[in-house]
């Protein structure tokens, strides 16, 4: 009798699982298009479309950084999140710094293993339960953001709206260069002489990004290397 | 300031509320039925809510975090936009870094107001959905495959220093990802240094050093914030320490940018 009742809930997952892909796939795939599809509509709005020459030089830069980011991050999270809860994770995003930690939270709260069907479940309410919190928290700001727009336009503020990019780079770097540093020393040392001697590259650096990232990957493998034969792994 | 009144339109904030409520409308669905199959599956209810629960209080803090960043970016792309792009697929870094790319191929210098216009915003735009796609890509197309080959029974893993298990690819992985940004971060902080010494022609030490300030104000206030988590041993505090640390290093750079 227990026996027939697993087999009935094995097959009542699988069937789950199997409509959870072919949803997830249909939806993924509709929002990836309405996504590329916006910048084309706004596009239209405002009476200049893409210019897709320099779309094409900057995807050869920091694009080609992000493909395999997003790579490395597919494989490590997908097993982590299960099937329903990546494709919700990858569609909302904040991947690092919300949903991986709270779907991890929401398993050990209730004490489930990865990779069982109880994790797939979880997983997927968690990520979409903090996902609605996320739209809903940044639906009422935008809201109420509205009447500041004066002030966040003002020419006073601008020099603070013109360096979102260094302010974001200085706290990344202290949190990325604090565990690496001899990485970071050695790959900011050596950008630096680069732009000082050839300053006409600073008008390119997300290109040099590439040279940089295969400097800090090589460094960071060979450190990769040396721990394993220290801890006798690569033997 | 006209082109800022178009990416603040009614049509900007109905056309990126759209896709917003309908991801929202996909949430609601992947939760329904998960609950439902959870039930099925004999999932006791208790545990169930008490995970809905748990992550919605979980998920208040940081999304208060990525507001900031919304606000932090409304600046230079308004605010629709940002607001999509931090309500779905994105995270504030990975925009922010995209935005600033694809500013400088459209030839505008760097991601700001001054130097917008509606091809740059309309390219820029684009970049930020293009270059962020690949986890979306690849769940779409091989998700299922990736999913099922995970459920087989597993080979022998190696530990990871953190505890967790990993396999050797994923091992280096961590590793190779925080190379791949410390690579990016070095050579956007390198090009600041490279501003102040050569910007204005080769060892003249007469270039910007605004932006150089305002990375090393933002990452003093990082280091502070990492120390209090330490010290209070507030795990809640990372929600808030990147959007923190840049809306801190942005109000310096206010006062700073008089001195400039």
């Amino acid at each position: 009798m227990e026996e027939k009742k697993n087999t009935a809930n094995q097959a009542a997952y699988e069937q789950y699982l199997k409509k959870t892909h072919t949803l997830g796939r249909i939806l993924t795939a509709a929002v990836l298009l309405l996504l590329l599809a916006a910048p084309f509509a706004i596009g239209l709005f405002l009476g200049a479309m893409p210019n897709l020459g320099a779309a094409a030089k900057a995807v050869l830069g920091v694009g080609l950084v992000y493909l395999v980011s997003g790579i490395v991050e597919y494989l490590i999270y997908v097993p982590m999140l299960g099937a329903g809860g990546s494709y919700l994770a990858f569609i909302t995003g904040n991947l690092i710094n919300m949903k991986v930690p709270c779907a991890i939270n929401a398993r050990d709260i209730v004490g489930v293993k990865s990779g069982t069907p109880e994790n797939e479940i979880i997983a997927t309410l968690s990520i979409a339960t903090s996902s609605l919190v996320t739209i809903l928290v940044l639906a009422a700001g935008v809201a109420l953001m509205i009447p500041l727009q004066p002030i966040l336009q003002s020419p006073a503020l601008q020099p603070a709206f013109e360096n979102v990019v260094p302010a974001l780079f200085g706290a990344m770097a202290c949190k990325y260069y604090r565990s690496n540093r001899w990485i970071a020393l050695i790959v900011l040392g050596v950008m630096s002489l680069l732009f000082v001697f050839v300053p006409s590259l600073i008008g390119s650096t997300s290109m040099m990004v590439i040279p940089s990232g295969a400097l800090a990957i090589g460094l960071a493998y060979l450190s990769f290397r040396r721990q394993h034969r220290e801890r006798g792994d690569g033997k | 300031m006209e082109l800022l009144s178009k990416l603040n339109s009614p049509f900007l904030y109905v056309l990126c509320g759209g896709i917003i409520l309908f991801v929202a409308v996909i949430c609601i669905v992947f939760a329904v039925r998960a609950y439902q199959a959870g039930k099925a599956l004999g999932i006791d209810v208790s545990r169930m809510k008490r995970v809905i629960t748990a992550s919605a209080t979980f998920a208040v803090l940081p999304s208060v975090g990525i507001l900031l960043g919304v606000i932090a970016l409304s600046g230079s792309l308004g605010t629709p936009w940002p607001w999509l792009r931090l309500s779905v697929i994105g995270a504030l870094h990975y925009e922010t870094q995209v935005a600033e790319a694809a500013a400088e191929s459209v030839g505008i210098g760097g991601l700001s107001l001054s130097g917008m216009t509606s091809e740059a915003f309309a390219t820029i735009a684009l970049l930020m959905s293009f270059c962020i796609m690949w986890g979306m890509v690849l769940v779409i197309f091989n998700g299922k495959a990736y999913s099922r080959r995970l459920s087989a029974p597993k080979q022998t893993q190696k530990t990871g220093k953190d505890g967790k298990k990993k396999t050797g690819l994923a091992g280096f992985g961590d590793d190779a990802m925080t190379a791949m940004f410390i690579g990016l971060v070095s050579a956007y902080i390198a090009s600041y240094i490279g501003q102040i010494i050569s910007g204005n022609g080769l060892f003249k030490f007469s270039g910007s050093w605004l932006p150089l300030a305002v990375a090393l104000v933002s990452a003093l206030a990082m280091y502070v914030f990492i120390k209090l988590k330490e010290k209070w041993n507030a795990e809640w505090l990372d929600s808030f320490s990147v959007a923190g640390s840049m809306l801190i290093a942005m109000t310096c750079a206010i006062f700073l940018g008089k001195l400039a």
